[in-house]
């Protein structure tokens, strides 16, 4: 559509390059202002390396354990009308626009010693500050919204004829959710929880006033830059990118390449 | 069979009111009408995919109306089909019989049978979404009969049929009824009524406003709007005067039929099917033999001939054939006589509706 030498054409291609120049510009100068050796020597780092395993490890079991509620809330919000519905989705979406400092410092105070959720753990004898539990509730308090959205959006374009189809044809709602919905929306559900992954990644601002220690990636790199200045910091960061990259575009990968998923006991019947 | 008692449901501005219909064993039941009439919402009300807000709902003798979707044993085919598109033409079709707990072979086995009826067994690895309107009628109807459902709901079935298709799907859906499946199919299309329903209930802003064989239907509607749908395109309002031994019905336009003894209303609608009207230069002889003399306003071919409105101050409508044209070769501008018996005049009722 947009073809022709038109002033249009070339003003716009000119405003979008100038954005993506923006965002890579930086990205570029960082890689170039590093040598090979320094970025290998921090690769070898045992403490860069703790800390990017940590990183990856607790975002992703954050990810999935919270999963397991925000996909049927996804449904609940694709699927049902029901009053306050548009609050709700405020709700949802609040983690978004808060100050990611100001929701480590709600959070904190719920799972501190004195909080609710914080006593309840430490009665069971689980600390939540300072440790890796901590790190993955507020990894994932800011980046559910990625997920739940997501979800809903892939819920909400499954025709609802299939899902009726279904309860004609006997099923009960358990399983048409697991056998019709899920399925059908499945590549919006694995995007969802993609983005919520890498969101919860990259996450430095709750997680910082949640627990300094264990010292997740941003928190290392933030670390670095404190104490020894920028060219202590730059490798640091150029090995968290390729890896946080790296696994973004394996995940894409997965997620985007067709195959059956879903398994069936009787494929062998075919 | 299936019997509805005064159901009533209100959806948003829409409601369907006081349906009671009954089906009997082994019947074809067309439900015909536009769209927007309330079928579809008929349909789902029946099958328990929305409850009624009164009125009951009996099959084979036990009241269902509170009955979960799953326990009626009634099979519904949606007019887009819903298909599943993330599973194989087998796995749709094996779908119910998972649920059903059924060994493997014996699904295979219903599978295989449930193809072949429907002439789709080169079809079970293929994905839904690769299949033309007609196959996709063919593996919808096959995932629902492996269900061997009491009774088969079919919503529009040939809405996504190629016209050339139709008679296939006809002939299908005419064998399947002759094997004892009873059936309520909604349609707005009035031949497809006729060639597949034993009866017919016309359906109108969410009423029932007329049952019957699709014959009864056809010559005795009930109102403008019914006799419409059956094709019927000479209406004319009319005042009725008695004389000593027959009545005449004069039209605002000072057209004047003239009609056989019998008792008629002040005035009401008189309708005359087209193919009952004759085109002539010299007119039809004969005592109840109506001749009006007008000018042809067009002339349209139809499937079967042509189609020729007469402007004679009102409008009249006749179907010839291609013999009738070739012999008389009628044109546009051209000085006839439109005849038709008075024993082909009817007067139906106006109802709620006036087109």
């Amino acid at each position: 559509m947009m073809k022709g030498h038109t002033l249009f054409n070339w003003v716009f291609t000119f405003l979008a390059a100038l954005v993506l120049l923006f965002i890579i510009a930086p990205l570029a100068g960082m890689f170039l202002d590093s040598s090979f050796g320094e970025v290998r020597t921090t690769a070898a780092d045992p403490a860069v390396r703790r800390s990017v395993w940590y990183t990856l490890a607790i975002a992703f079991s954050s990810t999935l354990i919270f999963a397991v509620g925000a996909v049927p809330l996804a449904w609940i919000m694709a699927r049902r009308s029901f009053p306050f519905k548009k609050v709700v989705q405020g709700v949802i979406d609040l983690p978004v626009v808060l100050p990611h400092t100001a929701a480590g410092i709600a959070l904190l105070g719920f799972i501190s010693r004195d909080g609710a959720l914080g006593g309840a753990a430490q009665k069971a004898g689980i600390m939540l500050v300072n440790n890796g539990a901590g790190i993955a509730l507020a990894m994932a308090f800011v980046s559910l919204p990625f997920l739940i959205n997501a979800a809903r959006d892939g819920f909400a374009a499954v025709p609802e004829r299939t899902e009726k189809a279904a309860l004609t044809l006997g099923a009960s709602q358990t399983r048409i959710f697991f056998t019709v919905s899920l399925p059908q929306a499945w590549r919006s559900v694995v995007s969802g929880f993609i983005m919520m992954f890498a969101r919860g990644m990259s996450e430095f601002g709750a997680v910082v006033i949640i627990a300094y220690h264990p010292m997740i990636a941003p928190v290392l790199i933030y670390d670095r830059f404190n104490t020894y200045g920028i060219s202590a910091a730059r490798p640091a960061s150029i090995i968290f990118i390729l890896v946080a990259l790296g696994f973004f575009v394996l995940f894409r990968v997965l997620a985007t390449e067709r195959r059956p998923i879903f398994w069936r006991e009787d494929d062998a019947a075919n | 069979m299936l019997r509805t008692e005064r159901l009533s449901k209100r959806i948003d501005a829409f409601s369907l009111k006081d349906i009671s219909l009954e089906v009997a064993q082994g019947e074809y039941y067309v439900l015909l009408g536009r769209s927007g009439a309330g079928k579809t919402q008929l349909l789902e009300l029946i099958c328990g995919l929305t409850p009624p807000d009164s009125g009951r709902i009996f099959l084979e003798g036990e009241e269902i109306t509170r009955k979960r979707v799953q326990d009626r044993g009634i099979g519904l085919v949606f007019q887009d089909l819903a298909l599943f598109p993330h599973y194989s033409v087998k796995d749709n079709i094996m779908y119910p019989l998972k649920i059903k707990k059924l060994s493997l072979t014996e699904r295979v086995d219903r599978v295989q049978r449930a193809a072949a009826e429907m002439n789709i067994t080169d079809l079970l690895l293929r994905n839904p979404n690769t299949l033309s309107g007609g196959e996709k009628q063919r593996v919808a109807l096959a995932r629902t009969l492996v269900t061997q459902p009491k009774i088969l709901l079919l919503d529009e079935p040939m809405a996504s049929v190629d016209a050339s298709l139709k008679d296939d799907i006809r002939r299908m859906l005419r064998r399947l009824n002759r094997s004892g499946q009873t059936i309520i199919h909604v349609t707005h299309d009035f031949g497809e009524a006729i060639s597949l329903a034993s009866r017919v209930g016309v359906m109108h802003n969410g009423r029932i406003i007329q049952e019957g064989t699709p014959l009864e239907v056809f010559n005795h509607p009930v109102n403008r709007f019914v006799a419409r749908y059956a094709g019927i395109k000479n209406f004319f309002r009319a005042t009725f005067i008695k004389s000593y031994n027959s009545c005449s019905g004069i039209t605002e336009k000072r057209t004047k039929f003239r009609l056989p003894g019998g008792s008629y209303p002040s005035a009401g609608l008189l309708i005359i099917g087209s193919t009952e009207v004759l085109l002539s230069r010299q007119g039809a002889a004969g005592v109840q033999i109506n001749n009006i003399h007008g000018i042809i306003d067009d002339v349209v071919p139809s499937p079967t001939g042509f189609e020729i409105t007469v402007n004679a101050g009102d409008f009249f409508y006749a179907d010839i054939t291609h013999r009738e044209m070739e012999e008389n070769r009628f044109i546009t501008g051209e000085k006839v006589i439109v005849s038709f018996r008075s024993e082909s005049l009817r007067v139906v009722g106006e109802g709620d509706e006036r087109i």
